[in-house]
């Protein structure tokens, strides 16, 4: 009865290419309109911080090679000695108007000479991915021209890479976790409450009711079957975004559990709605009321630093923050607005207690 | 304890919506077999009275026995051997007819249920069968439903109106399935806003209003208890219902839409005096006809409204 009510369903949900459109084309629309804007053409050069806190001469080995001719088609390098100047370059990473900060610590050449390993730091900001890989493989390979005129067996430099959050507009890598994060949302709210009232209004729930068909066979299918679809939807996106755009996915098992805990919780979310609205046209009302406050205020197309301080208490009561966080953490290694644990945590809660909720408040007819 | 040969018994059900008595002490049962008709206007309470039977709605007081199950407590044994059929015609809108009905059909595990092509023949939607049910007329959808009403072979169904809607040829068509039904010793309870079918099929009437039941009988014993006359009705632009009154055999008179109706215990002497009024020059009468006593005779004058108000 679950399997031929989900067929049916999933029948409804093919032919209707409204919904479809909404659920499916959209946010593939969306990644690659931002994909064309964000993911920047080749043959830039990056700005660059040169920090060297070393007075020693393996510190002036690499100043002069990062200043050199071959290094200035990549590189526009701000040198400095000074601490302070290492703690302005860093704002101005975050602020977006250095690409990168270079450090080379105090007791670099000191090290070297007495053979062990030091690390060159390098601060970017790690969510843009394609940037990031680029810059850490132009500073790499400068080391390792250096590395090779130490004498000796292994080599004692090694490149760190720091990641910071940056306030900067976002590149494509920062924004296909949150599409993602932000079509299991729009998938959970316009495809699970508007069909169901639908189906409330026009009696077929009623119809339903006089079968000896379980009520509990209706939900699980109708959850099964927005499941599918969230699978498929997250297949699309993820495909998109890698072969497109080269976006990969640092841990596509954890990302594949978030996918799923996010669709959850907007499929009980929306079941909320469908128990709390009288009619169609209240429905898509609430819908549009929680869709909207989410799509602006969730950190999917700007980083919740650069929000304004009063938002705080609305950003931290969204769930789709926490989803998009966890999303971005897993998909692309940013630095976290909360532990993931947090974001797991919020998540399920949320989920629960609409789940809940809706079990308690639905009504049939 | 006695075997019962009641499909149905109701004892005193009430239903109340605020200060509205939607049923208000309903007492009837329904013979196994039979094809049992209730008749009433818009708001009456008939279809709230079937859907409590049905188990979709719960009683405020009283007591239902279904097929000799308890309603609400054997609830789901009950929806086993039963078939609805709802007033709201929707399905699924993007599904085919064939797919609502293999649908359907995997509900009823404890059963098993009619072939799909045989309940598509029975209601005539073979050239639908592949069409979506959004795109079926309101006659077409309505088919469909009393198609997913017979999906378990029910000992007992239930059709709200089943005709509405439907073209002459398809209320016939629906007429035989009644009857087919009835044949294998099935049990109907219907409404309708047709009289005659009404007395065309069924065994026993039910008329209600205003959540009671004003009078239960065959149709002929319902038309022989308030008519012993013969109506003699005719089209005239005069309206004077006390002229009309006054003549002779005429028991009652009504005046609508310019179209008078006279009920009359003595036909010779009524039909003189009025052909003495159109030779008088006083009346012309046209579109004369006379008939016997209907069941929407007995209507109206039971619940002064007439049924498709």
């Amino acid at each position: 009865m679950v399997w031929s009510l989900y067929i049916a369903s999933l029948k409804e949900y093919l032919r209707d290419r409204m919904t479809l459109f909404w659920t499916l084309a959209f946010p593939v629309i969306f990644i690659v309109i931002f994909g064309l804007i964000f993911s920047g053409g080749g043959g830039n050069t990056y700005s660059v911080a040169l920090v060297n806190l070393d007075t020693g001469s393996a510190g002036a080995q690499m100043v002069s090679a990062f200043n050199s001719d071959s290094a200035k088609k990549y590189l526009s390098v701000k040198n400095t000695t000074s601490v302070t100047d290492q703690n302005h370059y860093q704002d101005q990473l975050k602020a977006g108007k250095l690409d990168m900060v270079i450090v080379l610590p105090p007791d670099l050449s000191q090290h070297i000479s007495a053979g062990q390993p030091s690390d060159v730091q390098v601060y970017l900001d790690g969510t843009k991915q394609t940037q990031a890989s680029i810059m850490t493989g132009i500073v790499t390979s400068f080391v390792t021209s250096i590395n090779n005129t130490i004498p000796g067996r292994a080599p004692l430099l090694n490149v760190a890479q720091v990641s910071v959050n940056t306030t900067t507009l976002n590149t494509i890598d920062y924004l296909v976790p949150g599409i993602l994060a932000m079509s299991l949302m729009q998938l959970g709210l316009f495809g699970t409450a508007l069909p169901l009232v639908s189906l409330r209004e026009r009696k077929i729930l009623r119809r339903l009711g006089a079968t000896p068909l379980p009520r509990s066979a209706v939900l699980v299918s109708q959850v099964l079957l927005r499941l599918t679809i969230s699978v498929f939807q997250t297949g699309i996106i993820i495909g998109i975004g890698y072969f497109a755009f080269g976006v990969a996915i640092a841990h596509p098992l954890t990302t594949a559990l978030i996918a799923v805990l996010g669709a959850l919780m907007f499929i009980s979310i929306g079941y909320l709605i469908a128990s709390i609205a009288r009619s169609q046209e209240s429905a898509n009302g609430i819908t549009q009321a929680v869709n909207f406050p989410m799509l602006f205020l969730s950190g999917i197309f700007f980083p919740l630093a650069a929000l304004p301080s009063f938002l705080g208490v609305i950003v931290k009561a969204l769930p789709l923050t926490y989803l998009a966080d966890a999303m971005r953490q897993a998909m692309i290694n940013s630095t976290p607005d909360f532990p993931l644990t947090v974001d797991l945590l919020v998540v399920v809660a949320w989920m629960v207690v609409c789940g809940f909720l809706s079990v308690r408040f639905f009504r049939w007819e | 304890m006695a075997v019962t040969t009641d499909a149905i018994r109701v004892e005193d059900l009430k239903k109340h919506y605020g200060q509205t008595k939607a049923v208000d002490g309903i007492t009837f049962a329904v013979q196994a077999g039979e094809i049992f008709g209730m008749l009433g206007p818009n708001g009456a309470g008939k279809s709230t009275t079937i859907e409590m039977i049905e188990g979709l709605r719960q009683p405020d007081a009283g007591g239902i026995e279904v097929l000799g199950l308890q309603q609400p407590r054997e609830a789901n044994a009950i929806k086993e051997r039963i078939g609805t059929q709802l007033q709201t015609s929707e399905m699924y809108p993007l599904l085919s007819v064939t797919e609502i009905i293999n649908l359907f059909r995997t509900f009823y595990r404890g059963r098993p249920t009619l072939p799909t092509e045989h309940l598509i023949h029975l209601v005539g939607l073979e050239e639908k069968r592949d069409t979506r049910s959004k795109q079926l007329s309101g006659g077409q959808k309505q088919r469909l439903s009393v198609a997913l009403a017979l999906v378990n072979d029910p000992d007992l169904v239930f059709l709200d109106e089943p005709t509405t809607g439907m073209d002459p040829q398809a209320r016939r068509q629906l007429w035989d399935v009644v009857r087919d039904m009835k044949a294998r010793g099935k049990t109907v309870l219907m409404t309708t806003h047709y009289m005659d079918e009404a007395q065309e099929l069924c065994d026993r009437i039910a008329i209600v209003d205003h959540g009671k039941i004003l009078e239960l009988d065959t149709p002929n014993a319902l038309i022989h208890k308030f008519f012993h006359d013969v109506a003699i009705e005719f089209a005239d632009g005069a309206t004077d219902v006390a002229t009309y009154q006054a003549m002779p055999g005429v028991i009652n008179a009504d005046v609508a839409n310019g179209r008078v109706t006279l009920h009359s215990t003595d036909v010779p002497r009524t039909m003189g005096a009025l052909l003495a009024r159109e030779g008088d020059g006083q009346a012309n009468f046209s579109d004369l006809n006379v008939r016997n006593a209907t069941l929407e005779d007995v209507f109206l004058k039971l619940t002064g409204r007439a049924l498709r108000d």
